[in-house]
């Protein structure tokens, strides 16, 4: 009876689990199929620029998923006609170092206005708020005429100094630091530690997603800044790759193939970059919650 | 007393009027560094190899001076404008055409009769088309030389006319060839008929021009003080534009979507700078026959067309540096130098002997029969005049943005060019 009564329930709750079981995996199945698409959507233009750079002119715009007459001749041409590598250097410095700036700015500010109050704090971190919503045009000329003044023009150094420090880096981080538990920070206060062992030691560490991903934001946004560098750079050997790619696009037509050669010539830096470091780059915009 | 210095006046004039046509230095004796703003520098094209060489070429014989280029976006001037704030050295520019009047007003491009000698601006511009001299003047001086340049050019693709039954040998003539010919190419291939330049991101309105100018009519009047694209004559000829869109035939491509749809074999005409040869060529190359003709005609009307492209104006007030600035305009206004800027670039010669000299382009002319249509409108060509004042590109915006809505966006044609020119007259000086 008691064995009846056992196997009852188990042959009554088989059957719901194998549809539960087959209906979750429809589900994953479709999950997959969806992703699986949604890949193909975001891949395939990378592919077709990849594959339109070893077209040649005459056959840009043929619509076969594999080039019929493929050639190097494009990338030859692109790094003829423009010095990709040295453009790539003066874009991963320009990334890189502003990054870490405005990452050592951004705590630092961050932090003054989480831990402590000061007069006029608030009136600052709105007017720090405030040249958020500047669009750049605006203090393009003001910026330029200091850079000139100082006999920067044409220097990497100049398009590093306006990207310093940045409203959105210092935003974000006192946000963050505003909703660290604040007793982590009293008892680490109670230890005896200083401000500055409290903001490296304690809330650096522990900011490490937000960080990350912000990190991640400012490179990357770094990375495709067009229109500084548009004004700023005078010979492509003191400009970035954006700058260098535009280039193929000209009054007397577009060079579809040499552009194509130089978009992923310059994507792969990134895309290295992407794979190697893909989990922390993950991991951080999931902790941190930007997305 | 009055009349005596009115009288002293007048010779006092008078004789400081030499002077000032002889500002610049004679000669060059001493080195000097001039900067040449110039947008085919900006780029990695034809355009950039050509320009690059023809200054290398211009250093070499004048040892004393060195070039520095510098690629600017003719887009909108912002490093022009910037480099002028920032106290930089603006030398000589390749000036586009509708920009003339806010460079002479604004960035100080100089007149060459205030700063060469007479003699020698009528002994360079000796050989020069008539027409082509007088496309850099404005306020009766000339401000600019005709650097690089062309008229409109109908491209079209020899092997669609066939398969639509029509004879490539007889390319349309007048815009209503334009729609029986782009009616038979939609009808009988999978292709599209027909697209100009005339309108969309960046056209400018140098197109627009010259087709109203066709119709008899002008978007702005000659001493460019009032606006007239809402005169029936451009009216009509936007008109005529519309019932193309109507009846199916004129698509509404960007520049970037024109070239390539031509470059694919995929569009049947298309009316556009020369300058684009290259590209489209290219393209056509073992695919199918490009071919081009002249800009087509209203009726039996002759074409009035007008150039496109730049002129080189010189900025400096300095002396040495005018010398420099006008021998290395001599030099790329040379036969030598409309040479390099028609075969490697694809521009118009300005200098039409140069055409049937065996030492310049003869022989290319031969091998490139493309550029025939835009030789035979030069005798023909007029001015791509600028819009005047400070506002000149919002006037320009808001005639274009209007043109465009009638052709493509359904509005009323009269209206709506009206409606434009009246807001667009409120901006001019």
């Amino acid at each position: 009876m008691t064995t009846d009564a056992l196997a009852r329930p188990v042959r009554v709750r088989t059957a719901p689990l194998r549809r539960i079981s087959s209906q979750s995996g429809l589900n994953t199945a479709a999950g997959h199929l969806l992703m699986v698409l949604l890949s193909i959507f975001c891949l395939f233009p990378v592919y077709w620029m990849l594959v339109s750079s070893f077209r040649p002119a005459n056959a840009m715009f043929e619509t076969s998923l594999w080039p019929t007459q493929g050639s190097l001749e494009n990338y030859t041409t692109a790094i003829d006609a423009i010095p990709i590598a040295r453009m790539l250097l003066n874009t991963l410095v320009f990334s890189a170092v502003s990054t870490v700036f405005q990452l050592l700015t951004g705590i630092l500010a961050a932090f003054a206005f989480a831990r402590w109050k000061f007069p006029f704090d608030k009136l600052v971190y709105t007017g720090v708020a405030l040249t958020w919503l500047v669009p750049f045009q605006v203090v393009m000329i003001p910026n330029y005429l200091l850079v000139a003044h100082m006999g920067l023009l044409d220097s990497i150094l100049a398009l590093i100094l306006p990207n310093i420090a940045a409203a959105l880096a210092i935003m974000l981080l006192a946000q963050a630091m505003r909703g660290f538990p604040k007793e982590v920070i009293e008892a680490a206060r109670m230890d005896g530690a200083s401000n500055w062992r409290i903001l490296w030691e304690v809330l650096v560490p522990n900011l490490r997603g937000t960080i990350a991903s912000l990190a991640i934001l400012i490179f990357i946004s770094t990375w495709n800044e067009y229109f500084w560098p548009l004004l700023l750079s005078r010979t492509a050997e003191n400009s970035v790759i954006q700058i260098g790619i535009q280039m193929f696009m000209t009054a007397e037509g577009n060079a579809w193939g040499p552009l194509m050669a130089a978009s992923t010539l310059a994507s792969l830096p990134v895309l290295v970059i992407y794979v190697v470091l893909q989990r922390q780059v993950v991991q951080s915009f999931m902790k941190s919650g930007i997305r | 007393m009055f009349r005596t210095t009115i009288i002293a006046s007048l010779l006092a004039l008078s004789t400081a009027v030499p002077v000032l046509a002889q500002t610049m230095a004679p000669s060059i004796d001493t080195p000097v560094t001039i900067r040449f703003y110039n947008y085919n520098l900006a780029t990695a094209g034809l355009g950039a190899e050509a320009t690059q060489k023809l200054i290398n070429e211009f250093m070499a014989e004048n040892p004393n001076v060195t070039v520095e280029g510098v690629g600017y976006s003719s887009a909108d001037s912002s490093r022009i404008q910037a480099d002028l704030a920032a106290g930089q050295a603006v030398d000589v520019v390749q000036t586009v055409f509708s920009d003339l009047d806010f460079s002479v007003n604004n960035f100080g491009a100089q007149a060459l009769e205030d700063i060469a000698p007479a003699a020698e601006i009528t002994a360079h511009l000796e050989g020069m088309h008539p027409n082509g001299t007088k496309l850099g003047v404005l306020n009766g001086k000339t401000y600019g030389l005709a650097y690089t340049f062309s008229t409109p050019v109908l491209f079209y693709n020899a092997d669609l006319f066939r398969a639509a039954g029509l004879d490539p040998d007889s390319p349309p003539k007048t815009w209503a060839d334009i729609k029986t010919a782009a009616l038979a190419i939609e009808d009988k291939t999978d292709a599209e008929g027909f697209t100009g330049g005339i309108t969309g991101p960046g056209a400018v309105d140098w197109l627009l021009q010259g087709v109203v100018r066709s119709n008899n009519g002008e978007v702005i009047s000659r001493d460019r003080k009032t606006l007239k694209f809402a005169e029936p004559e451009a009216v009509e000829a936007v008109a005529m534009l519309r019932d193309l869109y109507d009846a199916g035939v004129y698509e509404n491509y960007d520049f970037a979507g024109a070239v390539d749809g031509m470059a694919s074999g995929h569009l049947g005409m298309y009316l556009q700078t020369s300058a684009l040869q290259g590209s489209l060529v290219a393209g056509a190359k073992d695919n199918y026959e490009l071919r081009s003709a002249a800009m087509p005609q209203f009726g039996d009307r002759p074409t009035r067309p007008n150039n496109s492209g730049s002129a080189l104006t010189i900025h400096t007030t300095d002396p040495l540096k005018q010398r420099a600035a006008w021998e290395l305009m001599k030099f790329l206004t040379s036969e030598h130098g409309y040479t390099i800027i028609t075969s490697e670039i694809g521009y118009l010669p300005l200098r039409p002997s140069i055409v049937e000299d065996e030492r310049y382009l003869k022989a290319w002319v031969a091998e490139h029969p493309l550029v025939a249509p835009n030789l035979e409108q030069l005798d023909r060509l007029e001015p791509w005049d600028p819009m005047p004042g400070p506002n000149y590109r919002q006037i320009g915006k808001t005639m274009m943005d209007a043109v465009e809505m009638s052709i493509f966006g359904g509005a009323d044609v009269a209206a709506t060019l009206a409606d434009a020119q009246a807001n667009a007259q409120a901006l001019m000086p």
